[in-house]
């Protein structure tokens, strides 16, 4: 991290996340018949589905990278393995306006597709070939999205993935030691020191984590230990839903239009009945300012031009209605 | 059916995906404005515009930071760690911190104005290597330093900067970074369980089903991984087993420079001039004392890997570590052989 001269807002060359190139999109009201059939919708009662009439869709995606047919099939081939390539990946329509984000939605819309997706983790964990539900999003084109309208993707693995693994081991290994929660203990930390704290309400709060890989990544937590997203209580998701809509609000206030990454880290399901109470779930935002090298994937270390305490005291600072 | 393959080595799991594969001419190439050539600092000509040298490939007795150099290594003006200090380990709270002692240097590649290694001659990609190798001789003598890593960031997505001038880093760090233990951890597993090097045994598949192959030449092969992570990803590696880069022979960097720009160009002519990385994955400092991983001799191959920036790494891949990648290595590999370089 660099400390000597911390890097300010104005000192990042990022992308623009929109091309504002013209063209048809598949998610805009009205074209419903573009992607295919929805999986669920809130919509209007009396209007049908895949037509318009709704506020937020669930499609499967056109393109996905994993198949929902088969039974997986693990194999060897001398040296290597593999194994098919079986999965879900559905797409979420945030809404139905093109140039609108998470910060133009109201708390209340914000948190209905905050429902949908526990709604789709409860739905395709009951497929007992699932390990991993992943939910994240990409916007804007230095983010790894292909298309502008905003989304949000759900993917089903076959397989509980690396970092997720290598997480909950680090989560566990800290519960074997002291008998308490790592992130249960950052929390505490982080509300008493109070340099990295961004915004807070009486369930979440949102920081810049004191080993950021990212200048201005943010960290979004529950309060409460909760080791799966999909236990969220309805009654405080308007709570989340207005963290995350005021984190996304001030990262644009900072540094304008720009892209990101968000996910969501919980905790693996069907899983043999191995217990995952060391573990809590948070959300994890990193906007898109720098560009990953060759040093940081030769190494995995990361390189952070500003230091978190000040992208906090930044974003802090940064007034958003 | 989309493929899930694993790297044998640390065993990181990729999605190789066959529904959504993708023409090579399919992926877009962000062009983005550059520094004119008569601003660069790192042509001949403009010593005083960088922190003097620490190597240069010039005339013997030729005073220092002046034109008629090959090749010259200068510090890094934004150094990510600094040379200064000792190494310094302090908790805080729940959390570790540790000051960013460290050499970040930049090897400037030639004299010219140009930007793709590739387009260097062998006699001067030959010098950079050696160039490499006397750099990584001399950093190891500072006891701070556990590893060096030596590579390339070129073109605008893959990192590199907005000055087209051909150049690679190399930074000395005072921990053995978390990628390079996985990969040591998981060559070891391999040989104690089967008493031979994973890598050697890896050439010899990749040799046998000659699917992935895309040129063998003396010494050296260079393939398509079984798992690559990236569209296009290439490795490099030695068929004599080495752990050491630096180990190598002067008619071997002869032979390493020939393959490394043949792979290059093949690059630059079939994917349009893209961005890329390449990074020397070797072993790290081995020093004679307690903690010293003994069988790392026999059990590390060192190599190179080449990607190609063509995708973005989106969320996906960052919160899985999971990789997507939309083109099947037997098909990148036959792409790539097929390649006229001219």
């Amino acid at each position: 991290m660099n400390t000597d001269e911390p890097q300010e807002p104005g000192g990042y060359d990022h992308d623009e996340p929109r091309s504002g190139k013209a063209g048809v999109c598949p998610f805009c009201y009205g074209n419903e018949s573009q992607t295919p059939p929805e999986i669920i919708a809130i919509r209007d009662t009396h209007t049908a589905p895949n037509t318009p009439g709704w506020q937020v869709r669930v499609v499967p995606n056109k393109f996905p990278a994993l198949q929902i047919e088969g039974n997986l099939d693990r194999r060897g081939l001398g040296l290597y393995d593999m194994s098919n390539g079986v999965g879900a990946h559905e797409v979420i329509i945030e809404t139905p306006y093109h140039d609108k984000d998470l910060c133009d939605l109201l708390t209340e819309e914000v948190s209905a597709i905050l429902q949908i997706y526990c709604q789709r983790t409860l739905d395709l964990e009951k497929d007992k070939r699932f390990k991993y539900i992943m939910i994240f999003k990409n916007y804007g084109a230095a983010a790894g999205a292909s298309l502008e309208h905003p989304h949000t993707q759900i993917i089903a693995l076959p397989m509980v993935p690396k970092n997720v693994k290598e997480e909950i081991m680090g989560a566990h290994n800290y519960f074997e030691y002291r008998e308490r929660c790592v992130f249960c203990d950052m929390i505490r930390q982080e509300l008493e020191d109070k340099e990295r704290i961004i915004l807070e309400n009486k369930n979440f709060f949102a920081f810049c984590p004191f080993v950021s890989r990212f200048p201005f990544e943010i960290w979004i937590m529950p309060k409460k230990h909760t080791a799966f997203f999909f236990e969220t209580p309805l009654e405080i998701m308007p709570d989340l839903a207005n963290i995350l809509r005021g984190v996304v609000a001030k990262v644009k206030k900072v540094f304008g239009d720009t892209s990101y990454n968000f996910m969501i880290h919980t905790s693996p399901v069907n899983s043999d009945g191995y217990s995952f109470d060391n573990y809590h779930w948070h959300l994890e935002f990193m906007p898109k300012l720098t560009r990953v090298a060759g040093f940081e994937w030769g190494t995995g270390f990361y390189l952070v031009p500003t230091p978190p305490e000040l992208a906090a005291k930044f974003l802090r600072e940064a007034k958003v209605d | 059916m989309p493929e899930l393959r694993k790297d044998p080595i640390i065993g990181r799991w990729v999605i190789v995906a066959t529904e959504r594969a993708r023409r090579p001419d399919q992926f877009a190439n962000l062009a983005q404005p550059v520094v004119p050539e008569k601003n660069c600092p790192f042509c001949e000509g403009k010593e005083s515009e960088t922190p003097p040298e620490i190597y240069a490939v010039r005339p013997k007795n030729a005073p220092k930071n002046t034109p008629g150099w090959e090749l010259r290594v200068v510090p890094s003006l934004t150094p990510f760690l600094r040379i200064e200090g000792d190494l310094e380990r302090k908790g805080k709270g729940l959390y570790d911190l540790m000051n960013g002692v460290g050499a970040h240097e930049i090897v400037i590649e030639t004299n010219k104005h140009i930007a793709n290694i590739a387009d260097l001659s062998e006699e001067q990609i030959t010098k950079v290597l050696t160039c490499y190798i006397d750099r990584i001789v001399d950093l190891e003598k500072d006891q701070r330093f556990k590893y060096l890593l030596a590579f390339k960031n070129y073109g605008w997505t893959a990192g590199g900067g907005r000055v087209k001038h051909s150049r690679s880093q190399l930074i000395a760090t005072p921990v053995n970074p978390k990628r390079v233990k996985e990969e040591l951890v998981g060559a070891r597993h391999y040989y104690e369980y089967h008493e031979r090097c994973i890598f050697c045994d890896l050439i010899k598949q990749e040799m046998q089903t000659n699917e992935r192959v895309i040129l063998d030449i003396d010494g050296f092969i260079a393939i398509v991984p079984f798992a690559s992570r990236f569209p296009f990803e290439i490795w490099i590696l030695p068929k004599k087993h080495s752990c050491d880069f630096v180990s190598l022979a002067e008619n071997e960097r002869k032979d390493l420079a020939k393959i490394l720009k043949q792979v290059l160009l093949k690059l630059k002519v079939g994917l349009n001039d893209p961005p890329y990385n390449y990074i020397i994955h070797t072993a790290p400092f081995r020093r004679e004392k307690l903690g010293y991983w003994k069988t790392i001799a026999d059990d590390y191959h060192w190599h190179i890997e080449i990607t190609p920036r063509l995708t973005r790494v989106a969320g996906f891949e960052w919160g899985t570590g999971f990789y997507i990648c939309p083109v099947t290595p037997e098909a990148a590999a036959k792409f790539l052989k097929e390649v006229n370089t001219g």
